[in-house]
Order: structure tokens, then sequence, then C-alpha cells
């Protein structure tokens, strides 16, 4: 049995109509609760639809980019830049410029959302897990499997983690390290993501169970003769999903924006694929003539990271709605 | 091959603008290519080395540092540039020619022997070291200058390449050197064990041969590594600005900082050819490329010494002309390919890539034909010979007859290779490492989206330039298919000085390898160790430039951009930058207005 069964509020009628007899009451369950109150967010909203658009152009890149009418983020064409070799500014044929090889800047942008989000998410994702495994074993077991996991998390936190994806960039840039199993561009990246932020949400998720694992719906399952295994991630794990939720949404545009560094650095996702962070890198040389070449993947990058942000604390208001706003 | 000033030149520093967008500059230039005019840009083949205003300090901003200050170590453009007004080796170009060395601390032209193994130079008599040496300058100077560059202390990265000829050169190690006489005080002779003085003669316009006063070097050659550097002694026109104790080091040079460079008292003006115009030279060191080309442009009394970002000379062309200097013969650029092993073991692939390269696009990434030409042959601009092997349009062969890439003949060639639909179809997934960094980088992709339109797998990694020549390129058991980015600058302005590191196959070493493209063609090698022991420019021009039409037979790599260095001043500088050490700035011929 878990905790956070549905919670009983009052039916539309208002008033005290819900003490009368008669089947007035309803019941919602916890993710009813929750799309109701994150709804009345408009900017969570707002910001969640634009993520949906980000998420639509990832996956439909290319047809997106032919309906536009737009060369493929790779098609190079000297023809636009000028005798200096600088890049052409945007025109009805490039909304957005394009850059020093000719390409089209917009078509890059639409392209560098699966990047991103494959950063984002994917990153998020494998720390996620390795954070809530983890996590949840050693606030369950608590001893020397607490002591040595959170040591090691002491040890990883204090690791530089900027320099290390500098340097594990640099030095599997060409065949990989690891004998191959970490391989330079997005591979390195997610790999770094999750060496990085698995602690963040080990902390949580651990402290949450040593508080989880002396209620008594825990008790009663030992009583019931339940596995250590079904305890942790049956019993207590659901528990912990709205925390997990809120602080995975806030790590999305952080791993994002860390992806964008490590790429603007020369580090992370290696051409001819298309990066917002790597564009931003080869625009700065040229800002002073072809500004549209930073500024349009500057402006995506901005607009993806604030939706993320914006919607993580809509989730949290939602998921939470003891926090003071 | 010395090192360029286009290593790392463009810092990756995110730009701020804080205005509005449209002050941060035009955005709607299109000037095109038919537009490009060299009217009004100055040329050092063309500008006046006399009449000068004498006086003034000239500021230079420079955004890297020097590597070494001493003429034994250095192999560096910008450490040449300081050590040509500093020093004076036996000869040395003048700023109009890469081509015809001037007798410098020789009093005239050298004596080659009729066997071709003995060199003989008279050195110029009233030539004295600056403070605190201040005596007369003799040939034991030049003799331990020379020797000195064997000692480990020093290791000199040129010695062995050019004068391991010399008799007990190979097995110096700072000590007298047997093959090294010095008759009397003007006199100095060089016995070869084999019959190349040609080419180390040539190689005497290098740093290491300026004179080193031994009683006074000694002490600091003891030291590991050398410190003479920071306590160097003049012979030009300049010295850098030291202490009472001759110590530069945090006096005339601040590393990272500055450097100054004042006049010489010691030097006499009747011994010399350069005029010496500027009494003092403040070089200021660090600094964004982008912000050091307007601080030059729209200020006053200061040039820039790296290469000004592709933006800059843009601004340049177009509102500060004037300020503007090209200077053609600055190396060049090629895609080595691994001659040895992979697909580009055949002389047929690799002519499809070279007819397939888009060479236009590559230079137009590079700056466009103001700072390029399309290299069609491996001899460049200036170095003599060029003329002889094609010129700027070069061979008449179909795979280089279209600068723009041409699909139709690169499929031909991947016919002869054995591959009948006119595309690779082998397999292999090529290794293509390159550099980082503008434009090297814009480069890299060109190339690598050519190998892929000619249907091969790619995988393409970007890496720092050291490292991509350090760990991958230079190094064969890395198995490297495609090097984008290589390029060589010739030591001096002769044909074996620009063709036989590269592409000579004795050359090829387990590291550190210059041979990128493991080019070994027995014909080609000993084509070259012939042509190395020729002796006269007119023999060697014509040797060189058949040695040239095969290494393009043979497609040995593939060829994309002749450099012209672009150098900017301010409005009232008088600069005259060198056709020789990349196109720099000439601090001894250049003068304020």
């Amino acid at each position: 049995m878990s905790v956070g069964a549905a919670e009983m509020l009052p039916s539309a009628g208002g008033g005290l109509d819900f003490l009368d007899a008669g089947g007035q009451i309803a019941a919602r369950s916890p993710l009813q609760l929750f799309w109701r109150r994150f709804r009345q967010d408009r900017v969570a909203l707002a910001s969640l639809a634009f993520i949906g658009f980000v998420v639509f152009l990832a996956v439909a890149a290319p047809l997106v980019v032919k309906v536009l009418g737009l060369p493929g983020p790779n098609v190079e064409n000297s023809n636009l830049t000028n005798a200096f070799g600088s890049p052409l500014g945007p025109s009805s044929a490039h909304p957005f410029g394009v850059d020093a090889l000719g390409e089209d800047v917009m078509s890059r942008v639409i392209y560098g959302t699966r990047v991103s989000l494959e950063v984002g998410i994917l990153g998020t994702g494998v720390a996620a897990a390795i954070g809530i495994f983890l996590g949840v074993v050693a606030g369950f077991y608590r001893g020397w499997v607490d002591t040595l996991l959170s040591r090691m998390v002491d040890v990883v936190l204090s690791v530089p983690i900027l320099l290390l994806g500098l340097g594990l960039g640099a030095a599997c840039a060409v065949r990989g390290c690891v004998k191959g199993l970490i391989q330079p561009g997005i591979g390195s990246i997610i790999f770094i993501i999750a060496l990085a932020n698995w602690t963040y949400i080990y902390r949580i998720v651990r402290g949450l169970v040593l508080s989880l694992r002396e209620r008594e719906f825990v008790e009663a399952s030992r009583a019931l003769g339940a596995s250590d295994a079904r305890i942790m991630f049956r019993e207590i794990l659901p528990n912990l999903v709205a925390p997990i939720v809120v602080y995975s949404s806030l790590l999305i545009p952080a791993n994002i924006l860390f992806e964008a560094a490590l790429s603007f650095l020369g580090v992370g996702i290696r051409p001819p694929t298309a990066s917002w962070g790597q564009m931003i890198a080869q625009a700065t040389p040229i800002f002073t003539t072809a500004w549209w070449y930073m500024t349009f993947p500057g402006i995506a990058l901005l607009l993806t990271v604030l939706a993320f942000n914006l919607v993580g604390d809509g989730l949290q208001d939602a998921l939470n709605p003891r926090t003071a706003r | 091959m010395i090192r360029t000033m286009r290593t790392g030149a463009l810092a990756a520093l995110m730009a701020v603008c804080v205005s509005a967008l449209a002050a941060c500059g035009s955005s709607s230039s299109t000037t095109s290519s038919s537009s490009i005019s060299s009217n009004g840009i100055q040329s050092p083949k063309t500008e006046s080395q006399t009449g000068g205003k004498r006086g003034g300090t000239l500021t230079v901003l420079n955004h890297e540092d020097f590597e070494h200050i001493d003429p034994g170590e250095a192999y560096f453009v910008i450490d040449y540039q300081a050590l040509y007004a500093t020093q004076r080796p036996l000869f040395s170009y003048k700023p109009n020619t890469f081509a015809e060395p001037s007798p410098d601390m020789a009093s005239g032209p050298a004596e080659i022997s009729s066997d071709n193994k003995t060199v003989t130079v008279h050195i110029r008599h009233g030539v004295h070291f600056g403070p605190p040496v201040n005596r007369e300058v003799t040939s034991a100077d030049v003799a331990y200058a020379i020797e000195r560059a064997a000692n480990p202390n020093v290791a000199n990265p040129y010695f062995q390449g050019y004068f391991s000829s010399i008799e007990g050169a190979e097995k110096a190690s700072g000590g007298p050197i047997p093959g090294i006489k010095t008759p009397d005080k003007y006199t100095i002779a060089f016995h070869l064990t084999k019959p190349n003085a040609q080419i180390v003669l040539d190689a005497l316009v290098l740093p290491l041969s300026a004179a080193v006063p031994e009683e006074f070097a000694k002490r600091y050659d003891a030291k590991k590594p050398t410190e003479y550097g920071n306590y160097q002694v003049a012979t030009g026109p300049y010295m850098f600005k030291s202490n009472s104790e001759g110590k530069v080091l945090g006096t005339g040079y601040q590393p990272g900082k500055s450097a100054t460079l004042v006049r010489n008292p010691n030097w006499s003006a009747s011994t010399d050819f350069r005029p010496a115009y500027l009494n003092e030279i403040d070089i200021k060191i660090g600094g964004d490329t982008n912000v050091i080309g307007r601080q030059v442009l729209e200020g006053s009394g200061s040039v820039q010494n790296d290469a000004p970002a592709k933006a800059i000379v843009q601004l340049a062309y177009e509102k500060f002309r004037g300020g503007l200097e090209i200077s053609p013969g600055s190396g060049d650029h090629y895609i080595a390919v691994n001659n040895k092993q992979g697909p580009f073991a055949n002389v047929n692939m690799r002519k499809a890539l070279w007819a397939a390269l888009d060479r236009v696009a590559m230079d137009k990434a590079r700056g466009g034909t103001l700072v390029t030409n399309v290299m069609t042959h491996f001899l460049y601009p200036e170095i003599p010979g060029f003329e002889d092997a094609g010129g700027l349009a070069g061979p008449k062969v179909d795979y280089n007859e279209h600068d723009g890439g041409d699909m139709a003949v690169a499929e031909k060639y991947l016919k002869l290779a054995g591959y009948p639909s006119g595309k690779y179809t082998g397999g292999k997934t090529v290794e293509v490492v390159g550099s980082t960094g503008d434009p090297a980088s814009e480069d890299a992709e060109i190339a690598n989206n050519t190998l892929k339109s000619l249907g091969f797998k790619t995988k393409l990694s970007l890496v720092d330039q050291s490292v991509m020549y350090s760990k991958y390129c230079g190094v064969p058991a890395e198995e490297i298919d495609v090097c984008p980015n290589v390029g060589w600058v010739a030591d001096f302005g002769d044909g074996q000085a620009t063709l036989d590191v590269p592409f000579n196959g004795k050359n090829i070493a387990s590291t550190g390898n210059p041979n990128w493209g493991q080019v070994n063609n027995p014909k080609i090698n000993a084509a070259m160790n012939k042509a190395e022991l020729l002796v006269g420019k007119e023999a060697r021009e014509k040797a060189w430039a058949a040695i040239d039409r095969e290494l393009v037979e043979g497609a040995v790599a593939i060829p994309y951009d002749w450099d012209k260095e672009a150098l900017i001043e301010s409005k009232d500088v008088a600069g005259v930058g060198d056709q020789w050490n990349v196109g720099s700035w000439d601090y001894s011929f250049t003068s304020l207005k």
C-alpha cells in the first residue's frame, strides 16, 4: 500500500452541498489533482506548450525543414558568403541567415533541438536512474551501505565537473575512452552529465527514504513478508515521484546549458552535427559581421532553458502545494 | 617548418554587444568576389624601404606571447620578428624578397668550394655587441652560436635538419664542432661530409647563425634549459631593454605581458642595410584578436602582429584600406591523405578527392581571395621554382583544372580505382582528424562533406592543433586516413625547404612525423636526394619544380590554400612588412608618419 491515496475534495457545487448524501462527493486521483493545480499556472502551461513545440521540431526536424523550404543543416554553399568569407544575413530564403560555410542557420537551429533534448532528457534520465537506485538503497539499508555510498557522493561532488568535461572531451575526442565505452560527442556528454548529476538526486531520495522507511505502511509490508526489493521499489519509491519529477525537470535545462557550454568550448558535439552551443562558439569571432549566427541559436537556447525552468517551477507548485510561492 | 601565428589565434571568448544589434556591425555587407580590389592595399613587394621618418615609439599589439627570445631556441614567427631586429644572422632577407638573402653579419656572398663540401663566409668588421659585452663581433662568436645549437640545453629545432652534414655535427652536444673552422677573426668555414653546401648556406639566414659571445653566454648555456635568452646580447639595431647586468627578463620582457625594444647603442648604421627608423618598440601581449584589430585600426601608432580575425580584415578593407597590407607567399594548407594504407593508398582515389574538393569554398572559409590563392601545386608563391612548377594556375591535369570541384572528374578516377558506380563502395569508415578553431574547423567540415559526396562514411574529429599534429596526424601508428588542416611554411626560400620534409619518405618517423601523408615514393625520394646536392639558384629551381610536378602527378596530398598574410596598422604608421617570415611587420624598416 502506498500513501497519497485519493483525496476527498468538494465537487463543483461549492458551499456545503457536498455534505449532502446522494453521491455528490468526487474522488480524484493524485494525477487529476496535480493537473487541476498545474493548469492554473498559465506561465507553466505556456512553457509546456513551448516545450511541446520544441519536441515536435526535434522529432519532425527533416519534415519541418522541408516544409519551410530550407536546405538541410549540412548543405554548404560558399555562394552565400561574401568575398571575405563572411556569411550573408537573414533573407526570405534564409530567415535566420547563413553561417560561415553557407549553411542555413534556421535549419541548423531546428536540428539543434535534437541535440539539446537528447542530452537534456537522456542525461537527466540516466542521472536520475542512478541517483534513485542508489539513494533508495542507501536510505533503506542505512549503516555501512549508506556510509559508503554517501562518501562516494562526497568524492563525486568534489570533482570540478566542467574541467572533467573538458578533459574527457579532449582525451576522448578521437578514439573514445575506456576501450571505446565513452565515445566522443553525445555519448561522452551524457556520461559526464550522469556522472555529475546522479549525486543530487541521490541525496534527495536518500533523505526521503530514511524518513519513509520508518512509516507504518513499510512496517505493514514487512509484516506481510514483502522482500526488501519490493518494499524499496514498489512501496517506498512511488512516494518519491513528486520530488523526483520536480528535481529532474530542473536538471534538464541545466544539462542543456552544460552541453552548450562543452560544445562552446569545443569538446562537446562534433561537427557537422548542429548544436546550439557549438554554433554560438563558431559565431563568436565573426559576431561583428554576422550577428544572426550567434543571436538565433542563442535565443533558441534561452527560450528552451527558460521554458524547462518555468515548467519545473510549475511542477513544484502543483506537486507540493504546501510550498509557498 | 616555423610555427606561425595562426595557431589558436582566435580565442573562444563570448563576445557581448551591449548596444543594439545594428551597432555591432553591418549585416548587409555583400561585397562580391569580383569587387575585391588590391587598390590602396600595401604590399612588401612594393613598399619603400627608405625615406621613413626617424624617431618615435611603435606600439605592437600581440595576442600571443613569445616562445623563445634566444636566437638558438627560437622557431616561431613572433620570436623571429623581434630577433631580426635585435640580432644579425650571417644572411637575412630584406622585406621585399623571400628568394634572395642579403649578407647581414656576412660582409659579402659566401664562397662554395668546387666540390660543394666547404662554405666560407667572411664577416663584417666593426660590428659590436650591445651592452654589457660591447666588444667587436668575431667569427668565433658565430661559430659558438652555431655550436651551441647542438647543446641539448638549447635544443635548436632545425640544427640537425640543415647542419648535420657539417663534420662532427651529428655527434655534437654544444662543444666545438670539428667541421666549423675560424681561420681568422673575420672568416668562418663550414666543412661538410657531403656535397650539400647550398642548403647549409641557405640555412644561414636562420637566427642560429647570429653571433653569441661565448665568454658571456656559457654560464647561461650550462643551465637546462639555457637562460641565455634572458640575458641575450644584441648585434642588431635594437636590443631588448635590459638592466646593467644585461638581464632582459623582468626588464625588457615580462612574459605574458609586454616586451620593450630600444636602440642598441653599439649598432652602427654603416655596417647594416637596416634603416632602423624607430626609437622604441613597445610590445603588448594578450587580448582578443578582434579587440586588438579595432584598437589598431581606430587608434594611432600601433600595429597588430597576429593574423587579424576575418571580420577585422573585412573592416580594414572596407574602412581602413590604407592600414591594410597583404603579404603573399605566407605558406600553404593542404589535406594530408594516408598514402601508405587505406583507400588513399590508391593514387586514383587521391586524384578523385583532389578533383571533387571545392577549393574556392575552402579558401573562402579562410577569408577569401584577399588572403588566399587557390593552391594548385606544392611550391608556393615567392618560393624559387614556383613559376616553373606551374605558377598560380598549376599543372594542367584534369583533377586540378576546376577550383570549385568537379564531380565528373572525381567519378572518373573512382572508376579507375575500381568503383564502377563512380562512388566509393569499399565500406571503410574514413577517419578524419582536423583542428578546432576558425577557419580550420570549417575547412575540415568542407573536406568531410566532400568525402561523403564521394561515397565515404566518415568519422570527423576536431582537436587542438598541437594535439592534431602530436597525437594523430604526426603518428603513423594511429592510421589516420585524412588530416584536412595541415600546412607548411618554409624556413627559407628554397624548394628543398618547402618540399623535402613533408614529402620525402626518409623523414617518416614514428612520432612527430612531419610527412603526415606518409608519402614514400622511391622515384620522388631519389629525385629529392639528388636535388638536395645541387648548387646554384637556377639548377635548384628547375630540379625542385620538376619534383613538384611529380608530387602533383602522384597526387600525394590534396592542396587547397596558398596563404597571403594580412597585416594591419594605424593610419599614422608607415609599416613595412616582410615578404618572408609569414609576412610579419619588420621593426627595422617600419616608421611613424
